[in-house]
């Protein structure tokens, strides 16, 4: 049988052939300047042919530690303090003297005299007084440690297993002097089985190894000889920077979906709007404390707004003066036209759907009406990691005869069970134009507590009359903020990175 | 929202049961308050209560409240007024300044530290909720045996009188060294602004009671020793003050404390009333119009029931189908039929509600952030990110940092900013992409990223003044980024939305944009938008780094519509 094998498995069992000898193989794979990888893939194929192999060893190797490396690179201290002496050339030398000679640390000295004491390159006496250190050579030879220890210049470790008796005793001097360090490592020895030393390489037979596939192999049937390399199927791949659709964006398409399938009609409305529709059409007085500056971005410029037509714009007035036609006391003040023209960046989404009802009467609709919107609303405030200057609110409406409180959570249940919060609790609250009015709170599975989420509530008839919306027609109203139940679905604790745009994370983010 | 401290040991004595701070906290969602914090330790809770709700501003008045949840009380309160002998009379002159003032007396109180910190809770509530900072109500407590009755509401002028004020008794001042030297002068003179005189209250000697709405006289001070005081209550709105005084003198009467009426007569036609009225105020109100609001079906007797339960007062009215409901004095939130609705569905328990279904309509999506939609489905083909930026904005980066000319006269203008940061709204995305590209500086390149979304025009031809564009700007950032890149993306969305043949580019100037390298883009002939290489100043300004190509569409101007279909 013809053994087939690719070219570079060829060269490596020629080398191996030519050796005749086990050879370790990260060395092998220095030697024959292939990856060490490849290598072990090829060896892996000469074993599949019963050609070779390898087998594995438990090594001991002895390396020089910092200090070790420092002897091998600038020599022992006694031999930098004899070649300093040497160089000098006084006949004798106190302590005081060599320290400021050598600048070496007082241990280190000491133990770098007592060596040159030993190697009888020095003599020393305390006659004087003083101890003092008397060169007594001309020359200082190499101490075997000293030739020893260059061997580790070529070879960056000792096999501790293969050291001969002389070695061993350098490496145990070398050890008492703590410049050495241990590791334990496998070492895999390449072998030819007798097999593999037999066999002629010219009976092999190469095999092409590719990776890609061509267009040509393919149309020529040469796929069908190649051999394909197998990749690693485990890794992951190079980074994809992929387009993708903002995580806000994808909830608010999913709150448009559950509206929609609920029957609801998607509305638009000014960003730059009359304070007439953000708060009078509301019944918001127009002394009331959230009208203030510090709560409503108003406008400069444009500084007044056109007012819809007068005698609706009237009725408004009538219900903030003395309740108009729906059987309200009013607030009891005198209306100001001036103060309702003015102009601001719409600070709820409930100003678009007072816009709707007014809509409904200019085109004398009949109910019922179902109009939801998710867009934008601006509060002056300063903004940090809980609090934005402007974010989206949603906002659902319903106008329709003897609709009822119960009706209204009935909407809530059903909207917030789609939402993925069937536990819904609605509780007595207030706002200046429902009334009766709810707070809706919803359980979080996820947080394992309730949230409050939302404002709801039936307009008010102050609100509704003056759009020609009347008892038994009613209209049912809830909304919310957006960015607060995102931050919870994206996991994100700063709520301005929704508008920050952190790429990284944009690229990360699941959905 | 306003809140209120309860320590429990108070409430407790006050509703006459003995309250745990687990139940407390789930009943009281049912009255319409919110449990803000627990001290389990010192037995105390915090609770936020709405606005329109001012007579939640004392333990007393929640009590009131709790009292009827727990059936321990029903029907509205009552309290007893002594007739008393103190009067006060009201110069016409006040008409200039603040026009409306009514009084009570309150004999024999015995305030313990608690009770004395809730008075002063009170009238901090009320300034704010009733007397929006005591521009339309102010509020005097006095020792009411430091002074001689008659009293007298006038007006002075600036330098017209001199008396110590609170806090700086040591000196004697007129009203106009009151407003510019007092500590309380300073932060309420704006409401006195361009009077020529303001309010004073004497008594029978001529010593000041109080400077309304700014500081009371030293000679009134209420101490420990004070056993009976004056109340004065001064202001713009008639309504206002009265139920304030109500809120007040009823909250000092729970505390133990009698209520005694004083007269106040106005010159100017002689009128006189005599106050605190408590009297309630009698509705007539609808059982089918309420069962029909609630979607219940209550009978006579179960609606008056949930009436008292709500501390109001209720019997069968003469006519058949209807209730008379009294009110309370201190109930400042009752104006129409509709507010008897919500009070009867909080008696029969929010909770309780049936939740019933109304099915019918067919909905229908919005044309804008349809076609955003496909815009977004568009761009991610290209693998183009989607960011999202802030309407807000400020001139500088908005338009000197793209090198574009504007005034002021031109642009949105905010007023009253509480951030620096934003002065106007944005008539570009494409600025906001650049500052994105800042903050991301050091993620890995290329970073191609875009957004569709609302940009305001100043346009006086709106109602508003404002009109909303829908615009789509991309930009690509690395260091190879040039305009066939950019280009190749518009032709992929004018594919995409199946326009190729209705587009065209033709060489521009923009000084944002490269010369040479810019385009304006026409859909059939219309302007619509700009495409080009970003200038190197425009880069450096906003720190970057690698050459940037952009573009910038307004949508508005393509047939959305038409395209949908």
């Amino acid at each position: 049988m013809v053994i087939k094998l690719k070219q570079n498995v060829i060269d490596i069992l020629k080398k191996l052939k030519e050796k005749d000898v086990e050879v370790e193989a990260s060395e092998l794979a220095k030697e024959l300047k292939i990856d060490y990888i490849v290598l072990m893939s090829a060896v892996n194929d000469l074993a599949a042919n019963n050609l070779g192999g390898f087998k594995e060893n438990k090594i001991d190797y002895l390396y020089l530690n910092d200090e070790g490396l420092d002897y091998l690179k600038n020599g022992f201290p006694f031999r930098r303090l004899i070649n300093l002496i040497l160089k000098d050339g006084k006949k004798e030398y106190s302590v005081i003297d060599l320290k400021k000679l050598s600048k070496f640390e007082d241990e280190a000295l000491y133990r770098a005299i007592q060596n040159m004491k030993k190697n009888r390159w020095i003599l020393t006496s305390k006659a004087a007084g003083e101890y003092k250190v008397y060169p007594d050579v001309k020359e200082a030879p190499s101490l075997e440690i000293e030739k020893f220890i260059t061997t580790f210049e070529k070879k960056s470790y000792h096999d501790k297993s293969k050291l001969s008796k002389k070695e061993a005793e350098q490496i145990d001097a070398l050890n008492r002097r703590n410049l050495l360090k241990r590791e334990k490592k496998t070492q895999r020895i390449v072998y030819l089985t007798s097999e593999g030393k037999k066999i002629q390489v010219s009976k092999i037979e190469p095999l092409a190894e590719i990776s890609n596939l061509t267009s040509d192999m393919l149309l020529t049937g040469e796929w069908e000889r190649v051999n394909l390399k197998p990749f690693n199927v485990s890794v992951t791949g190079p980074r994809l920077h992929a387009g993708k659709i903002n995580p806000l964006i994808n909830i608010i398409n999913k709150i448009r979906n559950i509206f929609l399938s609920m029957g609801f009609t998607e509305i638009k409305g000014p960003i730059v709007e009359s304070a007439f529709f953000n708060f009078d059409a509301l019944f918001q007085p127009q002394d009331h404390p959230a009208r203030e500056m510090h709560d409503t971005f108003y406008l400069n410029n444009p500084k007044q707004s056109k007012l819809p037509q007068k005698d609706r714009v009237d009725a408004v007035k009538a219900t903030h003066e003395n309740g108009g036609d729906c059987g309200s006391l009013g607030w009891e003040y005198d209306w100001s036209y001036d103060i309702a023209k003015k102009v601001i960046l719409r600070t709820h989404t409930t100003a678009t759907t007072c816009r709707r009802l007014a809509q409904f009467y200019k085109n004398k609709e009949k109910p019922p009406i179902k109009v939801f919107s998710i867009d934008k609303v601006f509060r002056n405030e300063k903004v940090d990691r809980s609090h934005l200057a402007e974010f989206m609110q949603v906002e659902g409406i319903v106008i329709d005869e003897n609709v009822t409180l119960c009706d209204l959570r009935g909407l809530l249940t059903e909207f917030y069970g789609k939402m993925g919060f069937p536990k819904v609790i609605t509780r007595p609250g207030f706002f200046p134009y429902t009334e009766p009015s709810l707070e809706v709170s919803v359980y979080s599975e996820e947080l394992g507590t309730w949230l409050e989420l939302a404002g709801s509530g039936i307009f008010r008839p102050e609100v509704t009359y003056p759009w020609g919306i009347k008892n038994p027609t009613r209209v049912l109203a809830w909304g919310m903020g957006l960015e607060r139940l995102a931050m919870l679905m994206a996991g994100r604790e700063d709520i301005r990175d929704l508008y920050r745009n952190p790429i990284k994370w944009l690229r990360e983010v699941s959905y | 929202m306003p809140t209120i401290e309860l320590k429990i040991e108070r409430l407790e004595r006050l509703v006459g049961k003995k309250l745990d701070i687990k139940e407390l906290e789930y009943d009281l969602q049912w009255i319409s308050l919110d449990l803000e914090d627990v001290n389990e330790e010192e037995k105390k809770i915090k609770v936020e209560y709405n606005p329109n709700r001012p007579d939640f501003s004392s333990p007393e008045g929640i009590a009131r409240a709790l009292k009827g949840y727990y059936e321990l009380e029903l029907g509205a309160p009552t309290y007893e007024i002594k007739p008393g002998k103190i009067e006060l009379t009201v110069d016409p002159i006040v008409n200039q300044v603040r026009p409306y003032i009514v009084c009570g007396v309150i004999r024999n109180i015995d305030l313990d530290e608690d009770e004395v910190a809730t008075l002063m809770n009170i009238q901090e509530d009320l300034h704010w909720a009733l007397g929006r900072g005591r521009k339309k109500v102010a509020i005097g407590v006095h020792d009411l045996d430091k002074v001689v009755p008659p009293y007298r509401y006038t007006a002075v002028k600036p330098d017209g009188c001199k008396f110590r004020p609170l806090q700086l008794e040591n000196l004697v001042l007129t009203p106009e060294e009151i407003l510019k030297e007092h500590p309380k002068g300073i932060e309420y003179a704006h409401i006195l602004e361009g009077k020529d005189v303001y309010p004073m209250i004497f008594d029978k000697n001529g010593d000041v009671l109080s400077f309304p709405p700014i500081i009371n006289g030293i000679l009134t001070m209420v101490t420990d020793d004070t056993k009976n005081l004056f109340l004065d209550i001064t202001g713009t709105d008639y309504n206002a003050i009265n139920y304030t005084l109500n809120i007040l003198s009823t909250a000092l009467s729970d505390m133990g404390a009698e209520i005694e009426s004083v007269k106040v007569t106005y010159e100017e036609d002689g009128k006189e009333i005599i106050t605190p009225n408590l009297d309630l105020k009698k509705w007539t109100v609808s059982m089918d119009y309420i069962n029909d609001y609630i979607g219940l079906n209550l009978n006579q007797s179960e609606m008056i029931k949930y009436f008292k339960k709500v501390r109001l007062d209720a019997q069968p009215a003469k006519n058949k189908g209807k209730i008379d409901v009294w009110v309370p004095a201190y109930r400042v939130d009752v104006m129409h039929e509709v507010d008897f609705v919500e009070e009867c569905a909080i008696g029969y328990g929010y909770v309780n509600l049936p939740i019933t279904i109304r099915e019918g309509c067919i909905g229908q999506y919005h044309s804008i952030p349809e076609f955003s939609n496909r815009l977004r489905t568009i761009m991610i083909g290209a693998k183009y990110l989607e960011v999202l930026n802030f309407m807000l904005t400020n001139s500088t980066r908005h338009y000197d940092f793209m090198k574009r000319k504007y005034k002021m006269e031109d642009h949105i203008q905010i007023a009253n900013p509480v951030s620096k940061e934003y002065d106007t709204t944005r008539t570009l995305l494409l600025p906001g992409l650049l500052e994105t590209l800042l903050f991301n500086r050091s993620e890995e390149k290329p970073i191609r990223i875009f957004e569709v979304g609302e940009v305001i025009e100043f346009d006086l031809n709106e109602e508003t003044g404002g009109a909303q564009e829908l615009h789509l700007s991309a930009v690509t950032y690395h260091e190879n980024a040039d305009f066939s890149e950019i280009r190749s993306l518009l032709d992929h969305i004018s594919t995409s939305l199946g326009i190729t043949n209705d587009i065209e580019v033709k060489p521009t100037n923009n000084p944002t944009y490269l010369e040479g390298r810019t385009g304006e883009i026409l859909y059939r002939g219309d302007s619509i938008g700009i495409i080009g290489e970003i200038h190197p100043e425009v880069i450096l300004n906003f720190n970057l780094e690698f050459p940037v190509a952009a573009l910038e569409l307004n949508i508005n101007n393509l047939p959305i519509e038409k395209l949908l279909k």
